[in-house]
């Protein structure tokens, strides 16, 4: 069972036990089982921005479907603000923004205002409070000027941003977002930072999955590792990357043969890379080899030299390992 | 009632802009043309009130089965499906909202029939029983959202749904009495008639126009009757195909 939780609070926002999801794919003899979710355990406390991060087929899609109760776990429990989501789907959907990420999920001959009218509506939003978070919401996402436009000639990025407004357009507690900067440009990338800043300023809960570990880094407070249906590990990110010494790295800049030389030739040295025209950058397995790659470098007279920490994304590739193009089955 | 309002304002709006819920408006003025040509060279005066009533009630049926029997369907091609049942909205409210604004539009169907009728043969249809006449029309478009609320749901259930939409048109069309009423069909396939709202809804709109409308609450009884038949049981069968998606993880195709 992975046990990896976050930090709670005595009424979490999102709260997971044993949840576990599995398909039944193919028929007949060539039937076989998916194992989605394999009976993790997630708390997320409330007014929480918590990244989900995982290769495709980590699960990550298939927890946010539970979440929003248009898929039914297959064992284990979860509760959004404390409504099971298969006992008390109703209370949960009044309380849950969900954002689907990609193309589709939109009447595309409609303009945005019509496509947000009705998500509104069926959310139990109506009349004048209905036009008033419309118009809010479309300034909000940068669409207002383009309000009365058919969604089909919009970009995947003015799609994306809609299908935002769309999971806020009841004002829900807890958002969730399933890569919800999928396609867009890095303006509205960074754009899109500054809301997740503002709903965190609201008190909102925002679950987040994302394959990129920059907007992780920025704006979630804590981030969970997500890989094969288990939940791998969840910290902060600054202490994710601070927990991994054997990830460090040195980078300097005009070393001499002789000394890359003895660098190579020291015990904890995992690798040796040139980067560009005179730098160089030193993977160590640990803090003392760190220490010692350092001293060598000075002793040769290099005068341009650092550590580097590891990135969120340095990190990510630690845990789930280097799979290329392959997807699990 | 919100919700249901809701769906049907965004419905209509959604059919101004798909060719396949207006075309109707473009069929039945050609179907009015065919079939008040036939009765006018034949010199059959008394083929009028079919003539121009058999378009309407063909473009209902063509609605509820070609359009509003994909619309489950649709939602689920375009990724919108899993988004409305994440909502707090009864999911069967939203789609009887969204079939009975698709019924709506064979309504108009009949002022452009009656308008052939008259523009291009000078043959005016006048309306015996009007009060009969527009309550046959009205509970027949919300019989027809009943009706299409089952066949919406049993359609995504079948891998070839096109091709029994396709051939379920024309058979419909007689069994309904449409073009040739029904106490003129065999005997045999008069009870099986009966069970389609269809028949009573073009018996009773014949009536209402030529008179006398002789026991019209009883066949408007039926026409309801039969439309909440379809519409409960449409609830009930979308229900369950939620909770089957729900739980096999078919809600969207992706």
């Amino acid at each position: 069972m992975s046990d990896v939780d976050g930090v709670g609070t005595a009424e979490p926002a999102v709260e997971v036990r044993g949840l576990a999801r599995v398909y039944d794919r193919g028929r007949g003899r060539n039937s076989r089982q998916i194992t989605a979710l394999d009976r993790i355990d997630l708390t997320v406390a409330r007014g929480e921005i918590r990244g989900l991060l995982g290769p495709n087929g980590a699960g990550k899609t298939t927890l946010c479907k539970i979440l929003c109760t248009v898929l039914l776990p297959s064992a284990g429990s979860a509760r959004v603000l404390g409504h099971d989501v298969t006992a008390d789907p109703v209370a949960v959907k009044k309380s849950v923004g969900v954002v689907f990420g990609g193309d589709r999920g939109l009447y595309g001959r409609l303009d945005a205002r019509a496509n947000l009218n009705l998500w509104g509506a069926l959310h139990g939003v109506h009349g004048a409070a209905l036009h008033r978070q419309v118009d809010a919401l479309l300034e909000r996402v940068g669409l207002a000027d383009r309000a009365e436009e058919r969604v089909d000639g919009f970009s995947r990025g003015m799609k994306q941003r809609l299908h935002l407004a769309r999971g806020m357009v009841a004002d829900p507690q807890v958002l969730l977002l399933d890569e919800p900067t999928s396609g867009m440009d890095p303006v509205a990338a960074h754009d899109f930072r500054s809301l997740v800043e503002q709903l965190r300023l609201e008190g909102r809960t925002v679950l987040l999955t994302t394959h990129d570990m920059a907007e992780a880094e920025a704006v979630c407070d804590q981030v969970t590792l997500m890989d094969k249906g288990t939940l791998l590990a969840t910290e902060r990110p600054s202490e994710l990357s601070a927990g991994l010494s054997s990830l460090e790295s040195v980078e300097a800049e005009d070393v001499p043969e002789s000394a890359v030389g003895e660098i190579s030739e020291l015990s904890g040295v995992a690798d040796v890379k040139r980067l560009s025209a005179g730098r160089l950058r030193v993977d160590t397995e640990s803090s003392d080899v760190t220490r010692q790659v350092l001293q060598v470098l000075v002793n040769a007279g290099v005068t341009s030299l650092g550590t580097v920490r590891p990135s969120l994304e340095d990190v990510y590739l630690h845990y789930i390992g280097r799979r290329g193009m392959a997807v699990r089955s | 009632m919100r919700v249901f309002t809701a769906a049907f304002r965004f419905q209509l709006a959604l059919a101004r802009r798909k060719p396949d819920t207006v075309h109707v408006l473009v069929t039945a003025p050609l179907f009015t043309l065919v079939f008040v040509s036939i009765g006018v060279h034949a010199h059959r005066p008394d083929f009028t009130a079919s003539a121009v009533l058999a378009p309407v009630l063909m473009s209902l049926w063509s609605l509820a089965l070609l359009t509003a029997g994909d619309l489950i369907s649709q939602d689920r091609n375009r990724g919108t499906l899993e988004a409305i049942v994440a909502t707090p909205a009864r999911f069967a409210t939203v789609v009887l909202g969204r079939l009975t604004a698709v019924a709506s539009v064979a309504l108009v169907c009949f002022a452009e029939s009656w308008l052939v009728a008259w523009s291009c043969f000078g043959v005016v249809l006048t309306i015996a029983h009007p009060l009969v006449f527009v309550s046959c029309l009205v509970c027949s478009s919300l019989a027809m959202a009943g009706t299409a609320s089952l066949l919406s749901a049993a359609f995504v259930l079948m891998p070839s749904a096109r091709v029994l939409q396709n051939t379920l048109t024309y058979p419909f069309y007689l069994l309904g009495g449409l073009l040739v009423p029904v106490a003129e069909l065999p005997g045999w396939l008069r009870p099986l008639s009966r069970l389609v709202f269809l028949s009573w809804s073009s018996d009773l709109l014949r009536a209402s126009v030529s008179g006398p409308a002789g026991h019209w609450w009883t066949a408007l009884a039926a026409i309801v009757g039969l439309g909440v038949a379809g519409a409960v049981s449409g609830a009930l069968l979308i229900g369950a195909i939620l909770r089957r998606v729900r739980r096999t993880g078919t809600l969207a195709l992706t």
